[in-house]
């Protein structure tokens, strides 16, 4: 069955004044009906601009260098602007960090939903999506300027925004890095039900380990631009096969038992210029042999899920490298 | 590094003509200072109203005066005289909008109104009632140009201050201990000066137009001095017969006012991006 | 009684005055509440947005008064202290980028409450920011470079070495890991973890992250729209708290789950040297 989301070997530079900047290297991933994919990586890892290719909503002076997007074994990439604006409406719906920042501050919720339905969206479908994300009064929310609300509520409201269509994909980029704690974790349930609900696919990035962990069904580690380690959340995190998930656990303040040291990983994130040719994370990474640095590893499949590294075999058995 | 010139505004070819032009105009009066390579805008005794050919590059005016020098000497009382007058308004403007944006409270009342007051006059109508006022001649048209740049002055710096001042790393020097006048000298003014160089620029393009329009009445400079605009005033008598004395100083001034334009442009690109 | 407390906020409120000036409200921001922070101790402030924890660090620089209460600094009130408190008290904050002056070199943001202060030799201030740097582990040549060319984690550690170069007896840290990635904040709380070992500062820590702030702490306080719902020793949170907003807290923050579910991946990597 074709997945629907495809991605294959995409790489993506910016080209600014002082030269390029490689934000993706050769990136794939695939992604099934009704699942909840989480994309973990830090910042630089390249993670938003790979949520934003897949609507291709890229800044100007981005350049797709090679591999390509399919969403339902569609190019994303060979699409006519007609047909692109048609994917981005039906297809595929965004949430974002900042509701409040993402909403035209300037117009009523109603209105703003309304826009967000197909055709002329009548009160009575207003009303119903702002129930189906629990915003139960409807009416003066969609009375209501983006400002005037919460920023849970506006989060609640974007959701709303983008299962309006019930599109296949939702991608949601940091959807909760804005809000306070006690409201983290209903809008992850809120978003990732209604999901389920329609059975759309949902990318969730995070920075968040934790939220990662608990709602989704696959994980992909990303580092460097590529997606280092994915497979079902349940082994990823308890039986790291890749460095820099491992390491990243250790560093983890919150995984630390009382009166333990977290481990920050040395040194920083690559920036990259071009295809890297050997392993990026082999300046700090433990396991690191010869072939690390001169090597660019290949995603294999071990124990369960995809990892790119040399060294995976004795990352996953658990022999910490002196 | 390369042989050749670098010229600033890499990838930005307006500014670049901006740049080029202004420096040909600039050295060309800087030459016609120093030497008397052009000739010398005061001498008599030439023929008068004569044809741009051989002995007079661009011809002469009534009393006999090459009117290449003095297109020339124009050139730098046009730039210098604005120029100076936007100094003096930028550091009396930017003065009262770095205090008026980091103290808000009742000065930051009274000022922006002020310069909003100030600002809904028409420049030129204003220029004029100044000149009014006081005499006509060099100072008068600098006073106008100030008074017209000071009001912009100080919104702009304002504007970028009350951004500048909420910034963190200003709170951490109150807490510090930091006395107003370094706060103002090391913190506000360094991450305002861009504001205040791309306005400074803008505002030295329309304070030429404001001298000339003056001058070209006849109330900002007076003979023996020329600006561009005072020459367009002495030319306009004798367009039917000696064309040239218009066109000349309005061709000359129409590309030192757009060059100072351009540049202006150019610095406020530079600048945009970095502001995030 | 407040002898060995360094600062301590005694049934303190705070109230703003807010709206336009025919409609003024009044908000209640801290309700009689009581803090105290001990020599060499951290304690580790922790409230969402509107729970009043700025405001309790404000405070606690001196730049608010309370409406009611005391807030007493070495046992006086601040008024008391009029003028003699410069270089005693310092901050770090949320945004790495911002709490450095983008047109100053990193060795003048540095040196800089130490030449406000006025008393000390060019020689011996150039001395010290090599110094603070050095514990902060940054290089010397680093004095040199421009913010933007540092990352944010290394503009966080520049800002501790700030806020450590006149010796201050209270650093109020606020949100300051918040902005950062999950390695990077696991070193910048490392690094204040240990200069509070060597330097002996008393530090209030002010987050809404509460993995973060028992990572950190000796004592925690839990804030709840202006009221203080549970405060005490910081190894209290690595269980479920009795307080259920507290509690709700720690399971918002997965800090629950993990803790039952799986055991720390490292524990079961870790087979030592030599297999």
């Amino acid at each position: 069955m074709t997945p629907a989301l495809a991605i294959n070997d995409l790489a993506i530079d910016f080209r600014s004044r002082r030269g390029h900047v490689r934000a993706v290297d050769g990136a794939a991933l695939t992604a099934a009906c009704g699942e909840v994919l989480g994309v973990v990586g830090e910042s630089g890892c390249g993670k938003s601009t790979l949520g934003m290719a897949i609507g291709r909503l890229l800044a100007p002076g981005a350049l797709r260098v090679t591999g390509d997007i399919l969403v339902d074994g569609r190019s994303v990439f060979a699409l006519d602007d007609d047909a692109l604006r048609t994917l981005r409406a039906e297809e595929l719906g965004f949430v974002f960090q900042d509701p409040i920042g993402t909403l035209d501050p300037t117009r009523r919720i109603g209105l703003q939903v309304k826009a967000a339905l197909p055709g002329r969206g009548t009160d009575r479908e207003v009303e119903a999506v702002l129930f189906e994300v629990g915003l139960s009064d409807a009416g003066r929310v969609a009375r209501s300027y983006p400002h005037e609300l919460s920023g849970g509520m506006a989060q609640r409201v974007s959701i709303g925004m983008a299962l309006a269509r019930r599109p296949k994909i939702v991608i949601a980029d940091e959807p909760t890095a804005a809000l306070d704690a006690s409201i983290k974790s209903q809008i992850l349930d809120l978003l990732t039900g209604r999901c389920r609900a329609t059975g759309a696919v949902l990318i969730l990035l995070s920075h968040d380990l934790h939220a990662i962990r608990k709602y989704s069904d696959r994980v992909a580690v990303m580092y460097g631009g590529r997606l280092v380690e994915t497979g079902p959340s349940s082994i990823i995190f308890t039986r790291p096969a890749h460095p820099y998930t491992a390491m990243l656990l250790r560093a983890s303040i919150a995984d630390v038992p009382i009166g333990g040291r977290a481990e920050p990983i040395p040194g920083a994130p690559p920036v990259l210029e071009g295809r890297c040719e050997r392993c990026s994370f082999a300046p700090r990474c433990e396991w690191t042999e010869q072939r690390c640095t001169a090597v660019r590893p290949e995603a294999r499949f071990i124990a369960g899920r995809e990892v790119v590294c040399h060294r995976a075999e004795s990352v996953i058995a658990g022999v910490r490298a002196s | 590094m390369t042989a050749g010139i670098r010229i600033p505004f890499h990838g930005d070819p307006l500014a670049q003509a901006g740049t080029i032009a202004l420096v040909v105009l600039v050295g060309f009066s800087i030459v016609g200072l120093t030497t008397n390579i052009f000739g010398s805008p005061t001498t008599l005794g030439g023929p008068a109203l004569s044809v741009p050919g051989p002995g007079h590059a661009l011809g002469t005016d009534q009393l006999g005066r090459s009117l290449m020098p003095r297109v020339v000497a124009g050139i730098h009382v046009t730039i210098l005289l604005s120029a100076f007058a936007v100094m003096i308004a930028a550091t009396i403007g930017s003065l009262l909008g770095l205090l008026s944006g980091y103290f808000k409270g009742l000065m930051d009342e009274i000022v922006p109104r002020l310069a909003d007051l100030m600002f809904s006059f028409p420049a030129i109508l204003l220029a004029i009632m100044i000149s009014a006022i006081l005499k006509p001649g060099t100072p008068s048209a600098i006073a106008a140009i100030v008074i017209v740049t000071l009001p912009v002055m100080i919104r702009v710096v304002r504007a970028a201050t009350l951004t500048v001042a909420e910034q963190d790393f200003v709170i951490q020097a109150r807490i510090a201990g930091a006395g107003l006048g370094r706060i103002l000298a090391l913190h506000l003014l360094p991450n305002v000066a861009s504001v205040i160089i791309v306005q400074a620029a803008y505002s030295i393009s329309f304070g030429m137009i404001i001298e000339s329009g003056i001058s070209f009445l006849g109330l900002g400079v007076q003979p023996p001095e020329a600006s561009l605009g005072s020459l367009l005033h002495d030319g306009r008598v004798y367009l039917s017969v000696a064309p040239w004395l218009v066109f000349v100083p309005g061709i000359v001034l129409a590309i030192t006012i757009l060059s100072v334009n351009l540049v202006g442009d150019g610095l406020r690109r530079t600048i945009d991006p970095l502001i995030e | 009684m407040t002898a060995d407390r360094l600062i301590s906020l005694e049934k303190v409120t705070k109230r703003y005055a807010s709206g336009p000036p025919w409609a003024r409200r009044a908000v209640t921001a801290l309700n009689a509440i009581d803090l105290a922070i001990g020599n060499g101790e951290t304690l580790a402030l922790v409230g969402e947005s509107g729970s009043g924890k700025t405001t309790v660090g404000r405070l606690c620089l001196g730049l608010l008064e309370p409406s009611a209460g005391r807030v007493l600094l070495e046992g006086r009130p601040f008024s008391a202290w009029r003028g003699k408190l410069r270089g005693r008290l310092a901050t770090v904050l949320q945004h790495p980028r911002w709490s450095l002056n983008p047109r100053l070199r990193i060795g003048t943001s540095v040196a800089e409450p130490l030449v406000v202060g006025g008393s000390t030799g060019r020689r011996e201030v150039s001395a010290k920011v090599t110094e603070m740097l050095a514990s902060v582990g940054l290089p010397a040549e680093m004095e040199r470079r421009y913010p933007h060319e540092l990352s944010g984690g290394q503009c966080q550690r520049v800002a501790i070495a700030r806020a450590l170069i006149t010796a201050p007896r209270l650093i109020v840290f606020d949100e300051a890991v918040s902005a950062l990635d999950v390695s990077v904040q696991a070193q910048v709380l490392n690094l204040i973890k240990d200069l509070q070992q060597q330097v002996g500062f008393s530090a209030l820590f002010i987050t809404h992250d509460l993995a973060a702030a028992r990572y950190v702490a000796s004592e925690i306080a839990v804030l709840h729209r202006g009221t203080l719902v549970e405060s005490g020793p910081a190894s209290r949170l690595y269980q479920a708290s009795s307080h259920p907003y507290t509690r709700g807290l720690q399971e918002a923050g997965g800090l629950l789950d993990r803790a039952a579910q799986n055991p720390a991946p490292f524990e079961v990597a870790d087979l030592g040297v030599g297999l």
